[in-house]
């Protein structure tokens, strides 16, 4: 009902009370969530729109598609960037006003791109990397909960990652290989930017919202190997993208980096 | 010279070199780079030296089976389409294959294998009748399963099935993406300059099927046949990379318009139907020596000693009446 009056009411303004949930941010959250998180909060401060963010342990369940992060908005539930910036262009903000059809086209492209290779590696990285699994993913995604849940939830949740990658034909990728694919991706993304500060028309879109979110997330957090974050790094133009930080608050950033102490 | 590599694929159909969109991909990037490959074209998965197809073996005995993996390894033996590729084309060619994997992908696996009528139809058809007996009678369904999984895990939700709503979703994407790749062509004859390369390769081998293989629910195909570029540039690839394949298809309709009805697709029809008589009538014969209601030896003993049984009476009687008289 909510969206039908959307569609007659022009830009229904953007409650005061818009929330958005991931899970707990010390102990609970792993890298891949946090980036995605990451990226919708980027990206809704760009459109300039305040969103509270609430922690919840158990936010992957309330979430309608069971990804993080979701938002929750009047009556309305969303998750997942991609659907988030089709609700906000419904309400009449938009970031990708401005581009013409091969941009909008190549935009979309990239932040397919970014799902595919990038957030694919994380979760692999996560989750098939034993010793990451063992030390870091299995303890914090438990962490809110006792045995033995934590210890079903934990391994139920590696084994439906490790049988999706399987599917999706990275099961028998070495860590070596996946981060290739990082570097791939990486370099692709470097060369897309060249000197621009924005990867279109000198405006950030959703484009840099979402690499912004994996790149800082990357940057910041502690694995078992920094291998990741070296990969990353050796593409210097894509580290002055964080300069869109600039553009959003200071707070957030300063929040952000308080949350991963162990830098 | 080492021996070209060998490439195991699915056979062709419809006027294409293959069914299945990764061995069209492999195909296409190998004419394009102008790779020499032995090709294999079977309908026997268990064949492929990896159990699925495609694959290819390597002059050094190795097995590859992704698509990526091959082009790399073909790529590294110096037969590389993308050679003229300037670094932002490169960049833009990753994108826009990840973004076909992620949108158009799912719906191609639904349209061939988990919407009912297409895949009862068509898909199921097709392989059972091209698959050597038994696997004919089991490996369809267990193909099905296997893209069902795929499907639920790729979109996170274990209790997917094939719907309205999940069709509507997933062709929404689908038709999105064309329509984006159509804007990315352009009036172009490839996706850069004037000679194909691997993204060329990867568009090909998803839009192809599409466009070739006719289905009952075929929402689609028509979607694509209404973006003329993308049309052209299959039936482009298709005529100067593949002429052979187009050509069969051709002699393939009307050879069956000629002899009528699809029974007579079956191999072998005439020794099929000579076994499957000989093998009744040998049941038949069977069953009816051992209850007995044929015996051909018992029915030779009762005509012998029926008339010494009317001999014996005909004695008797005279020796009775000589024995009163």
């Amino acid at each position: 009902l909510a969206v039908t009056i959307a569609a007659f009411v022009p830009a229904e303004p953007w409650p005061e009370n818009a929330t958005l949930y991931q899970p707990l941010k010390e102990d609970q959250i792993l890298l891949s969530d946090c980036a995605s998180s990451l990226a919708v909060q980027a990206y809704l401060r760009m459109c300039g729109l305040p969103v509270q963010v609430v922690y919840r342990a158990n936010a992957e369940y309330m979430s309608p598609s069971g990804k993080i992060p979701f938002i929750h908005v009047g009556n309305q539930v969303v998750s997942e960037l991609g659907p988030i910036v089709q609700f906000t262009k419904a309400k009449g903000h938009s970031l990708s006003d401005g581009l013409d059809d091969v941009q909008r086209a190549e935009m979309k492209a990239y932040m397919e791109l970014v799902n595919n290779m990038l957030l694919t590696a994380e979760l692999y990285i996560q989750w098939c990397d034993d010793s990451t699994a063992t030390e870091i993913s299995r303890p914090r995604y438990s962490s809110p909960y006792s045995w033995p849940l934590n210890k079903i939830l934990a391994y139920q949740k590696q084994w439906e990652v490790r049988r999706k990658m399987n599917a999706i034909g990275w099961g028998g990728k070495t860590l070596e290989q996946v981060y290739e694919d990082v570097s791939q991706c990486c370099q692709a993304l470097s060369q897309r930017l060249g000197t621009q500060s924005y990867f279109f028309n000198k405006q950030p879109t959703e484009l840099d919202a979402l690499v912004f979110g994996h790149l800082f997330t990357i940057l910041t957090t502690r694995l078992t190997s920094t291998e990741l974050a070296e990969r990353i790094k050796s593409y210097s133009n894509l580290l002055t993208e964080n300069n869109i930080s600039v553009s959003l608050s200071p707070l957030l950033v300063h929040s952000f980096l308080l949350s991963f102490p162990r830098l | 010279m080492a021996a070209p590599d060998e490439l195991f694929c699915w056979e062709g159909d419809w006027g294409l070199p293959s069914v299945s969109t990764d061995c069209l991909v492999v195909l296409a990037y190998a004419q394009f780079a102008g790779a020499p490959l032995k090709l294999r074209k079977i309908s026997n998965p268990w064949r492929s030296p990896s159990g699925s197809l495609p694959a290819l073996r390597t002059n050094q005995k190795e097995t590859l089976s992704r698509p990526s993996d091959i082009i790399i390894h073909l790529r590294k033996q110096k037969f590389n389409a993308d050679y003229d590729l300037s670094a932002k084309e490169g960049a833009d060619s990753l994108a826009f294959i990840s973004l076909m994997e992620e949108k158009l992908m799912p719906a191609l696996i639904y349209t061939f294998w988990i919407e009912p009528k297409n895949y009862v139809d068509v898909t199921r058809r097709w392989y059972a009748e091209h698959m050597p007996f038994p696997l004919n009678f089991f490996l369809p369904g267990r193909m099905q399963r296997q893209q069902l999984e795929k499907l639920r895990l790729l979109r996170g939700d274990e209790r997917l099935e094939a719907g309205e709503e999940l069709e509507k979703e997933l062709y929404r994407d689908a038709v999105e993406c064309m329509n984006l790749l159509s804007q990315r062509l352009g009036s172009h004859k490839f996706f850069f300059g004037d000679s194909p390369s691997s993204l060329d390769a990867y568009v090909f081998g998803h839009l192809a099927p599409i466009l070739k293989c006719k289905l009952p629910n075929g929402k689609l195909q028509q979607h694509l046949k209404s973006l003329d570029n993308l049309t052209n540039f299959c039936t482009n690839i298709l005529q100067l990379y593949f002429p052979k394949d187009g050509r069969e298809s051709f002699s393939q309709k009307t050879s069956s318009q000629s002899e009528g009805g699809d029974f007579d697709h079956v191999p072998n029809k005439r020794r099929k139907q000579f076994l499957s008589a000989l093998v009744a009538l040998g049941a038949m014969l069977s069953y009816a020596l051992l209850t007995g209601m044929v015996s051909i030896q018992h029915a030779h003993h009762e005509a012998l000693e029926e008339p010494p049984d009317l001999q014996d009476i005909g004695s008797h009687h005279d020796h009775e009446d000589e024995g009163d008289g």
